[in-house]
């Protein structure tokens, strides 16, 4: 028997960009994907995991992140996330966790106040949290970012609250947008909620961009918690 | 200042335009871990 393909909601705001790879990356690395209109109002039955893409929702307006939080689909996603499911967010995902009170901090235009769009070099912190089993503490990834509005910022009290709960799961090499702490990507206090800036989704394929799969590491990683959650529920 | 934003509420008196314009601040308009907001009310 094969193993289960585990269901991975990836949700569509208006104004996100990066659902269909998502989608299409995710399936090749073995999870049953499906695309979530923002105006739902319950995810699919069975879903053992959501995806909040890049892009820019709702023409990032006002600050990134702001409104897509009160999109219908999002009560259900804060559900399932304060049940313990598990919930990535990608760049503007991330953004939109934030700004949903789901992962802690907010995000700031770039020190330099130029968009980026470039690979950069992470060093992952932990590889005990369901986004990141097929990595190894310490290991260099490579991942694509693109954003504006990257700098992660928490004040001095919640960021000493993060490094001290290891809520730092990537933290960037070379820090390319002022994030405090070069943070890159963070989970909450259960760690089932995780939110990175980098594009995994980019970086799954050795045909396009730079070559890199790292990406893969993150995605794979997701869907194989994802599918353990499914056998465990079964 | 980041940023002004004008609004007309209708109907309301100015407690309860200031207290709906809080409301408003702190769960939408204003990320309160990086912004801070003034209210002026004209009437």
């Amino acid at each position: 028997m094969s193993d289960p393909r585990p269901r991975i909601a990836v949700v569509t705001f208006p104004g996100s960009n990066d659902d269909r790879d998502a989608v299409l990356a995710l399936e090749r690395l073995g999870a049953d994907a499906h695309a979530v209109w923002y105006a739902e109002h319950d995810l699919p039955s069975d879903t053992a995991a959501v995806v909040l893409p890049g892009g820019f929702s709702y023409g990032d307006y006002l600050r990134c992140g702001a409104i897509a939080r009160f999109a219908p689909v999002m009560q259900a996603v804060a559900r399932f996330a304060q049940h313990g499911g598990l919930v990535l967010g990608i760049c503007n995902g991330f953004q939109v966790l934030c700004e949903a009170g789901l992962l802690p901090g907010a995000f700031r235009p770039n020190a330099s106040l130029e968009f980026v769009c470039r690979d950069v070099e992470l060093r992952l912190q932990r590889s005990d949290t369901p986004f990141t089993t097929r990595a190894e503490p310490g290991q260099a990834l490579t991942i694509p970012i693109k954003h504006g509005e990257g700098c992660y910022f928490a004040d001095d009290e919640l960021l000493a609250g993060l490094e001290r709960d290891g809520q730092v799961v990537l933290r960037y090499d070379r820090n390319p947008n002022g994030s405090v702490g070069s943070i890159a990507g963070v989970c909450n206090e259960h760690g089932n909620v995780f939110g990175m800036m980098p594009h995994p989704e980019h970086a799954v394929d050795p045909l396009v961009g730079s070559g890199s799969t790292d990406g893969a590491l993150i995605l794979g990683s997701l869907v194989d918690s994802a599918r353990a959650r499914l056998l465990t529920a079964a | 200042v980041g940023r002004v934003i004008d609004l007309e509420l209708e109907g309301a008196d100015g407690e309860t335009a200031r207290a709906e314009l809080e409301r408003a601040c702190d769960q939408l308009l204003a990320n309160p871990l990086i912004e801070s907001y003034e209210i002026a009310l004209d009437a």
